[in-house]
């Protein structure tokens, strides 16, 4: 253990950048796999998130695991980021991973990446980087839609959305996708002790 | 020159692979031999050498490691890269981008050369090892030996003074190992050292100026290469170590009759996206044979193999079993691929676990009498992934015996396997046929093939031109197939598989 | 996704160029005046595609992009109450994300991993941005690849390796695709890193690259149409004006 002291203070090595790299291919991946289903269906696209989060989360668990240092997450919420921007996805999707990978590595660094707790609660903040286009979407409605609306504004519009979907809509999808979060992160956890430290693949 | 003065290393948390007061010189441009059994501290004299002990992995070391004079462990990492080019075992991870041009590249890039000058190195490269077809390929289209080729490629760019191979020639076939010779030859005649740890030595007999034999980590004795040759072939297998010439391999005289056929393949017709893979194969096999099947890569052995373990969809023509049409279905009931890389079928927890994962109202005491006899009793609370390569090839074989499966297929089975566990493999493939199960083994190890096959598959071009028995009277048949030389008559022609181009299907 | 090597046909352009125009069009899809507006975004899409070759794409692009203009202007006249916002939603985003998705994928198909790593390195991203990027865009592939031995591996066990047999059984079906997943990648992790180590990536210098990438004519004339695209759009909008 005291060896892994010594290398905190180094900062990220060559090893460890290549593992942040491995994992972020596979975070990618089992993301677009859990949230593509949701994607082209008006009824479930706000569901996305949710989809998204749900196969990440031993993923996650396990990188930060064999990393244990700072800015390994950042620069996972970095790469979706670059990778959300590159695919053309909407621009609060690729802020928001950004954002929210720098806000969960300072919460994980918190419990110096070894509290199974608090780690668990960082992989549930960085699931939350898929909801801000939503979040966009509930704070100017009106602006969302006026591609679409020949005047401008359409008043039946801005009364529909705000007498019956927004507030509780956008609290589904948060509380929704911290649910599902939370689910896959016990599941990872659950999976770390049964097989990865087993195996001894953990740092 | 290398000095290696009283060195000794353990791993940290590890009993095995240490290394204990080691004392060698190596001049420059000499190429030498480390081999021995698995374990014996071969590859740990490597990391020595190209600094990754202890700047990699961490442990406890003594002594002194010097090249040319400076002190190993001292020096950064990336300025020993220049001085010591490092080639590995697993093609598969080795490169870093996607198309093979900057990955000839990366490592003087890494040097931070103009860009002018890494044109000419990637070209002079090209050009002294023979590798423009592989110019401006995706990697991921490559086979395992020409990933190979691109991995040494990179490193001959940089231009090292020393090379250091870590059993290269694991995942390659026989072409691909005639080519790996010459490349070895052409640095010898630049005048570069050479150090390589490898259980398979034939190839390396005209090569090596000395062969270090080591046992748990210390150097037993050095020999040259008269010597090596001299021991006699008792004294070498108890050394641990694979044949030193092919050409005294020799299958047996003759195999005990077979029973009537149990499985039959009439007209099968196999493709893959469209194209005809292997077009019309017929054969059949009786219970308890064990069936080589050669063939350069991208012949079709893969897709056979899967389309016999029903995983291939792209099937025509009829399977057997005992008369019996067997469907896709149930092939796959009957049938168990233990693969080449075999953590990809290791899934539950512990030794003990993977015995009854996925089984429906596990037998329990056969699981427990199954491990005694692979000996895998000691190990049944281990996690598979913590096991050696031979062992979880065991686990996988004590799954399919526990499942009761009738077909076994083996994909590369002695690929990094010592001398000792290549003979456990052989034991308990003979084994496996007592029992009566029908097996194939897809192979190039020609040693492999003698001590187990009866009869061996040759695929090629779509077709199947050859099932040769694997008897003396086939011996001209057999070496010819495995391009083994007899005694340099025949020179360093290239031969027998022809080329390894083609992705491996 | 990017392809490794293919052979240049039509136009070629810097890698920092198409980040850039992707920006501008994503500027463009944000601040979209009218339909019409985007729909002449995607047309401007369209004839880039053709530039660099891409019939096909660029023809089916568009032509489905007017579909689905022409079924929001229907939406808009017919719908009423709650299918109408939801529709109003879905659609906002599609109609955002769109333009952007389909300059994405030209841009995707035309650009080597290496020459983006070049264009990386040009802007002077740090390393360790770099080399876990790289490492991401090498490791996708590779991931494919276990997954097709992995399936093989759970049919030889009789574990279905589809969404019925997640179903089914979680758990097992869990273990049987995180596991050997994990255990390849921890490997990968190991020993790419040594090959990168052992051919000096640790060299604190920054890297040369063998793939050079300049700014051209083409480049210059590419940008300046997107560009005065947003400008057009933004005067529409009466941000100018």
């Amino acid at each position: 253990m005291s060896n892994q002291v010594n290398s905190l203070k180094k900062g990220l090595t060559v090893k460890d950048l290549v593992t942040t790299g491995i994992f972020s291919a596979i975070f990618f991946v089992f993301t677009l796999v859990g949230g593509l289903p949701f994607a082209p269906n008006p009824v479930l696209t706000f569901y996305m998130p949710m989809g998204a989060a749900l196969l990440c989360g031993p993923i996650y668990l396990l990188m930060v695991a064999k990393v244990q240092k700072r800015w390994s997450v950042t620069i996972l919420g970095i790469i979706m980021g670059i990778i959300w921007f590159a695919t053309g996805m909407h621009w609060a999707f690729s802020l928001g991973y950004i954002g929210m990978g720098l806000i969960a590595d300072l919460v994980a660094g918190a419990g110096h990446y070894r509290n199974k707790a608090i780690n668990l609660l960082s992989y549930m903040l960085i699931s939350l980087g898929g909801i801000y286009t939503y979040v966009v979407f509930f704070l100017d409605p009106d602006g969302w839609a006026s591609t679409m609306l020949k005047n401008g504004t359409e008043q039946s519009y801005i009364d529909t959305m705000n007498a019956s979907a927004p507030s509780w809509l956008l609290v589904v999808i948060i509380a929704g996708t911290l649910a599902v979060a939370a689910f896959s992160g016990w599941v990872g956890g659950k999976m770390l002790k049964k097989q990865f430290e087993k195996a001894g693949i953990t740092a | 020159m290398i000095e290696l003065k009283h060195v000794s290393f353990a791993y940290q948390g590890q009993e095995h692979d240490g290394l204990h007061d080691i004392n060698l010189t190596i001049a420059d441009g000499e190429c030498v031999l480390f081999c021995g059994r698995s374990g014996c501290g071969k590859t740990t004299i490597t990391r020595l050498v190209n600094g990754l002990i202890p700047q990699f992995y961490a442990g406890e070391l003594t002594g002194s490691v010097l090249v040319d004079g400076q002190e190993i462990s001292k020096l950064p990492m990336y300025q020993i890269a220049a001085k010591v080019g490092s080639v590995f075992q697993n093609p598969r991870t080795q490169f870093f981008n996607v198309d093979t041009d900057s990955e000839i590249a990366f490592g003087i890039e890494n040097e931070t050369r103009p860009p002018v000058e890494l044109a000419e190195r990637v070209e002079q490269a090209t050009d002294d090892l023979h590798i423009r077809p592989l110019r401006n390929r995706n990697i991921f289209e490559l086979s395992g030996g020409e990933k190979q080729k691109i991995a040494f490629a990179s490193v001959y760019a940089m231009n090292p003074e020393i090379y250091l191979l870590d059993e290269p020639s694991s995942n390659l076939d026989m072409t691909s190992i005639q080519e790996l010779k010459g490349h070895l030859r052409l640095l010898q005649k630049q005048g570069k050292t050479i150090l390589i740890a490898e259980h398979r030595l034939y190839y390396l007999m005209g090569l090596a100026d000395r062969i270090v034999y080591l046992e748990q980590g210390r150097i037993e004795k050095i020999f040259t290469p008269e010597e090596f040759r001299g021991l006699p072939r008792e004294t070498r297998e108890r050394m641990g170590l694979r044949a030193a010439d092919l050409a005294e391999v020799r299958p047996p005289q003759v195999h005990p009759p077979v029973s009537s056929p149990v499985l039959e393949l009439r007209d099968v017709t196999l493709r893959y996206k469209k194209r005809t893979v292997l077009h019309r194969i017929s054969l059949a096999a009786a219970k308890g044979e064990v069936i080589g099947v050669v063939g350069h890569n991208g012949a079709g052995k893969t897709t056979f193999s899967r389309a016999l373990c029903g995983l291939h969809k792209d099937c025509e023509g009829q399977f057997l079993w005992d008369g019996q049409a067997m469907e896709r279905k149930n092939r796959l009931k009957r049938s168990y691929m233990v693969m080449q890389d075999v953590n990809y079928e290791l899934f539950a927890e512990s030794v003990e676990a993977e015995c009854s994962f996925g089984i429906r109202n596990p037998d329990l005491t056969l699981a427990a009498s199954t491990l005694e006899e692979l000996g895998l009793a000691p190990y049944r609370e281990r996690h598979p992934n913590t096991l050696s390569g031979g062992q979880k090839q065991r686990v996988a074989v004590a799954v399919s015996m526990i499942c009761g499966k009738d077909l076994l297929v083996f994909d590369e089975p002695t690929s990094g396997l010592d001398f000792d566990s290549m003979t456990q493999v052989a034991g308990l493939i003979r084994r496996l046929s007592e029992l009566g199960k029908v097996i194939f083994i897809v192979t190039h190890d020609f040693e492999f093939v003698c001590r187990t096959c009866s009869r061996v598959l040759h695929f090629d071009e779509g077709e199947m031109p050859g099932d040769i028995p694997v008897v003396m009277d086939a011996l001209p048949k057999l070496r010819e197939l495995f391009s083994v030389k007899v005694n340099g008559s025949e020179g360093d022609r290239e031969g027998g598989l022809g080329h390894s181009d083609g992705k491996e299907r | 996704m990017m392809g490794g090597a293919s052979s240049r046909r039509g136009l070629w352009l810097d890698p920092r160029t198409k980040i850039l125009l992707l920006l501008f069009c994503i500027l463009s899809a944000m601040m979209a005046p009218s339909l019409f507006y985007e729909l002449g975004l995607v047309v401007l899409i369209g004839l880039l595609g053709v530039c660099f070759g891409k019939w096909k794409y660029a023809w089916k692009g568009v032509l489905f992009y007017a579909l689905i203009v022409l079924l929001t202007l229907w939406i808009m006249d017919t719908m009423t109450g709650t299918w109408r916002t939801m529709f109003i939603a879905f659609l906002g985003l599609f109609h955002k994300v769109y333009p952007c998705g389909m300059l994405s994928g030209i841009v995707l198909s035309t650009t080597k991993v290496s020459e983006f790593l070049s264009a990386m390195n040009r802007i002077h991203a740090p390393k360790k941005l770099v080399i876990p990027l790289a490492v991401m865009l090498r490791y996708v592939p590779t991931i494919q690849e276990d997954w097709r031995f992995i399936k093989d591996a759970m049919r030889m066990r009789d574990v279905s390796p589809s969404p019925k047999g997640l179903l089914t059984h979680p758990a097992m079906t869990v273990e049987c695709i995180y596991v050997p997943l994990m255990m390849a990648a921890s490997k990968a992790a190991d020993e790419l890193s040594i090959a990168s180590i052992t051919r000096g990536i640790e060299n604190p210098k920054p890297r040369t690259c063998l793939v050079q990438i300049h700014i051209g004519p083409a480049d210059l004339l590419a940008g300046i149409c997107f560009a005065a695209y947003l400008a057009v759009g933004l005067y529409w909008k009466g941000v100018f004006g």
